[in-house]
């Protein structure tokens, strides 16, 4: 079977490995790119903790200056509060070096639009010509600019959050949270967001030197030391984010994860019974969200997988709140990108307003069952099994091909979908109860074997 | 044409034309390949592209699993200095000393603080050629580590190293104009050192070049000016990255840039004499000086790599280039623009006379230089066209095209640093050097 290959360059940006295809001429080539398509101007730089992250980022200084614009060093940042102060800033654009939940040798840079978004489809391809063509506007020295740095990057992200939030209403609960930031991005603005909402907190995972304490995806294989703290602690709740802080996952008071899909289904609950309005989310996200949705009558839009893809349905359908079931939180008043920190604070919110627990909120949300799985397939391969399977269920079930191929039965649904950045199929599926899941991913997988020997 | 000159010492050439972040990370990468996970010192001078050549050659450094010793805009010769101090395995300057401000360079460094010898740059060039690069884990990257303190220390060695009781007893007031360049804000702490009052002129470190960064007569203008108005001792001019000097005497005379070698040398020699080099187109000026001393000239090829390396090897007292260049290998085998000052200070406090009687001491030669464009493709097949002027057995291949007479010289060759043809021609009388150089220059003008 072909391994991943150590270098990406899709949608979502560049993703490669340090030590080997992640160099810093790469890096610099893009940066000249990105800075020619934007023209000259001021482009906020910003980085999780990853120990590459020096490295790629004065790569990227040198290209931008090469190009005559001006580099905003911001350091290490929460991904959120990079696009907030890209935006806030006036800035012409954003990069982010980070590699979000991939492990520790790898890193990525993605780019950000002057709306403080991460750029969309035609914007990435216009953007990928200039790179391929390598027709960068080099500037002579007169139009040089310097490089700077900026103090507190995080100030604008917190004060969204505060003016956003009932910090009052919070702040009387003084809940005891135990934070896991995965010696991530978060770090940086942790202590003083729960400190401002009044919480007595422990945090644990937080030091900048890119060695992660433990996988920096939010499952909960990943969790134990959180989970005992909880306990320790007594808390009320338990908090995990990703290395760029964008994907939150929940402990309850029990020390007991309530799984990450949990975290957008409570927010969405939340929002709902204050502000009623469409939802967005993606095709591989939680039944949960069209049920609380059905339950006062609002749209639930799905998507293609892929954050901007979320993001820029949110926008057109002037949408209340959306994310996605891996723990990424989008909440548009405060900034149309994933967010842990406006997660945190909604749960938050919601478990002062309602006076309840986060296991008696759980209970609120209709109980799903959900696997997650995947099979190794050539890029060919995986184009034969989708072409086959649509053929095979077409008129027969309820179906959506906006991406891969989605099957809805009565009382289940799957999801298949080639992924973009490895070579192989992604099933998501979910059903009311464990045996039914299980029988359905098991079924499926075979009939996709099946279907790879056929060829 | 594009403008890039690569060489054993480095590489120099155009921002935005052929100085790229790309350009500076595959020669960073070369040296960090080289260097093999060492400590490895950075600085720049002023110039405005010099954060994008800066960064470039961090994140290269870092990738090859180098730590970068960071001095930020920092003198080379105090660069130089540092890299034995740190223990570190090399350095990268970066600065086009006295190039024109839209140019940019690297400069390699080795272990002992000199410009790379032969061997040394050869390797550079293969590795930069080959372009495999070491390329390291990220748990094995470099780190970047700033540095302070460093301007003292170097500072404390030069002022021990220099009579600097004399120098300081005798209270002088001096006029400094690094041109906004490397020296800019740094000559301040050279002056408290040494107990002299500053007049500083283009003291900014700005980045923007009121004049060319070249220590030379014509660029010495403001400094001339000035010099009666204020009373001051002497007048200094610096390159962008302190490595050459040019003198302005007290009662406002310009003095050549190739005074100060031989001024240098002619007191330094009666203190410590030994072998002197120099290259083949520095004024007979050195050639007399050593006489009076009985001291062994050795020439070389022109450049700091070339000279530093053979004041090294044959074990020399000093180097130094008309240029305005002065090593002095006890102190360090570099180019150094402080110490030159540093010793001019002395002699004059130790002499008790002022600069314009000591340079009056010197023999006088009148010496002509001229540059003319030449694309680089061209240049030394054209240099080599000159010898027709000559009857062969009165030239000499050396460095270019050398003809020696009585009362002087002139000296032909390939600029290593521009696209130019430089022409120096040198005599006792004034006529004769004007009249041979015209010469070559319209000869070379219509071969060109």
């Amino acid at each position: 079977m072909r391994k991943r290959l150590p270098l990406k360059i899709s949608i979502s940006g560049v993703r490669g490995v340090t030590g080997d295809s992640l160099t810093p001429q790469l890096s610099a080539s893009f940066a000249q790119a990105f800075g020619s398509y934007l023209g000259r101007g001021k482009v906020i730089v910003g980085q999780d903790t990853r120990a590459s992250g020096t490295m790629i980022k004065n790569a990227i200084f040198s290209g931008l200056l090469s190009v005559g614009c001006q580099p905003v060093n911001i350091d290490i940042c929460p991904i959120p509060s990079i696009l907030i102060f890209t935006k806030e800033k006036k800035a012409v654009g954003g990069i982010a070096v980070t590699a979000s939940h991939n492990p520790k040798d790898w890193n990525g840079l993605k780019f950000i639009n002057a709306k403080g978004l991460f750029l969309n489809h035609p914007q990435i391809e216009e953007f990928l010509d200039i790179y391929h063509q390598g027709d960068f506007s080099l500037v002579t020295v007169d139009h040089y600019r310097s490089l700077v740095s900026e103090k507190n990057p995080t100030n604008i992200h917190l004060n969204k959050l505060l003016n956003y939030l009932d910090v009052d209403l919070i702040r009387r609960k003084k809940f005891k949270v135990v934070a896991d930031c995965c010696n991530g991005a978060g770090t940086v603005l942790m202590p003083q967001f729960l400190k401002n909402l009044g919480c007595q907190m422990t945090l644990i995972n937080t030091t900048l030197d890119g060695a992660f304490a433990h996988h920096p995806e939010p499952l909960p294989e990943n969790l134990n030391r959180l989970i005992n703290m909880v306990k320790e602690k007594k808390a009320d709740i338990g908090f995990v984010q990703d290395a760029d802080a964008d994907r939150l996952s929940i402990i309850n008071e029990k020390g007991e994860p309530i799984g990450e899909e949990l975290s957008l289904a409570l927010a969405v609950k939340y929002i709902l019974n204050k502000k009623p309005g469409a939802v967005v989310t993606n095709l591989s996200t939680t039944q949960a969200i069209d049920d609380i949705s059905g339950e006062i009558n609002v749209p639930v839009f799905r998507t293609k997988i892929g954050e901007i893809n979320v993001v820029e349905e949110i926008i057109n359908k002037k949408a209340v709140i959306g994310g996605e079931g891996n723990g990424g939180v989008i909440l548009p008043e405060i900034h149309p990108c994933r967010d842990s920190f406006t997660a945190m604070g909604l749960i938050l919110e919601y478990m002062a307003s309602s006076g309840k627990s986060v296991s008696q909120l759980r209970q609120g949300i209709p109980k799903y069952y959900m696997i997650k799985d995947k099979i190794d397939a050539t890029s060919d391969q995986a184009h034969h099994i989708i072409r086959e399977l649509k053929k095979q269920y077409s008129g027969k079930e309820q179906i959506s091909t906006l991406d891969g191929l989605k099957i809805n039965f009565s009382q289940a649904w799957i999801h298949i979908r080639p992924s973009n950045t490895e070579p192989i199929i992604r099933l998501v599926a979910e059903a009311k109860n464990r045996k039914m899941v299980e029988n359905l991913v098991e079924s499926f997988k075979k009939e996709i074997l099946e279907v790879m020997e056929w060829k | 044409m594009k403008l890039l000159k690569i060489g054993i010492s480095g590489v120099r050439g155009i921002v935005g034309e052929t100085i790229t972040p790309h350009l500076v990370m595959d020669f960073a990468s070369a040296f960090g390949t080289y260097c093999n996970s060492q400590k490895v010192l950075l600085a720049r001078d002023t110039r405005l592209s010099g954060p994008m050549l800066h960064t470039a050659a961090i994140s290269a450094l870092l990738a090859t699993g180098c730590d970068v010793l960071d001095l930020g805009i920092c003198p080379a010769p105090v660069l130089q200095y540092m890299v034995k101090k740190l223990k570190a395995k090399g350095a990268i300057s970066i600065s086009a000393g006295h190039n024109d401000s839209n140019w940019n360079a690297l400069t390699f460094i080795n272990q002992h603080g000199t410009y790379l010898t032969e061997y040394q740059g050869e390797e550079i060039l293969d590795l930069y050629h080959l372009g495999k690069f070491k390329k390291v884990a990220s748990g094995n990257l470099g780190k970047i580590k700033p540095q302070k303190d460093y301007l003292d220390t170097y500072f404390k060695s030069l002022s021990q190293f220099l009579d600097t009781e004399s120098i300081r007893k005798a209270n002088f007031k001096i006029i400094i104009d690094p041109c906004n360049g490397g020296g800019a804000g740094i000559v301040d702490l050279f002056c408290q050192y040494l107990n002299c009052e500053l007049i500083p002129v283009n003291n900014e470190q700005s980045g923007y070049f009121p004049h060319d960064p070249e220590p030379r007569p014509r660029n010495a203008k403001e400094v001339a000016s000035i010099i009666q108005i204020t009373e001051a001792n002497v007048g200094f001019l610096l390159s962008s990255d302190v490595s050459r000097v040019s003198i302005v005497s007290e009662d406002g005379e310009t003095l050549s840039e190739e005074y100060t070698f031989p001024l240098v040398a002619d007191y330094y020699l009666k203190k410590k004499p030994g072998t002197v080099i120099t290259n083949h187109c520095t004024s007979r000026m050195i050639e007399d000086a050593a006489d009076c001393y009985n001291c062994h000239i050795v020439k070389t090829k022109v450049g700091q790599s070339y000279s530093v390396q053979s004041l090294v090897d044959e074990g020399a007292v000093m180097a130094g280039e008309g240029s305005g260049g002065v090593a002095i290998r006890e102190f360090q085998p570099a180019f150094d623009g402080f110490l030159t000052m540093g010793i001019i200070l002395e002699m004059m406090a130790v002499s008790n006379k002022k600069i314009s009687k000591i340079a009056q001491q010197l023999p006088r030669y009148h010496i002509v230089k001229e540059k003319i464009y030449c694309p680089p493709v061209k240049a030394h097949s054209v240099v080599g066209e000159v010898k027709r002027l000559y009857p062969p057995q009165e030239v000499k291949v050396l460095d270019g095209i050398k003809v020696e007479k009585k009362d002087g010289w002139i000296h032909i060759r390939a600029s290593a640093t521009e696209p130019m043809i430089r022409i120096i021609s040198e005599s006792t009388s004034k006529e004769k050097a004007q009249e041979r150089l015209e010469k070559v220059s319209n000869y070379i003008s219509q071969q060109v």
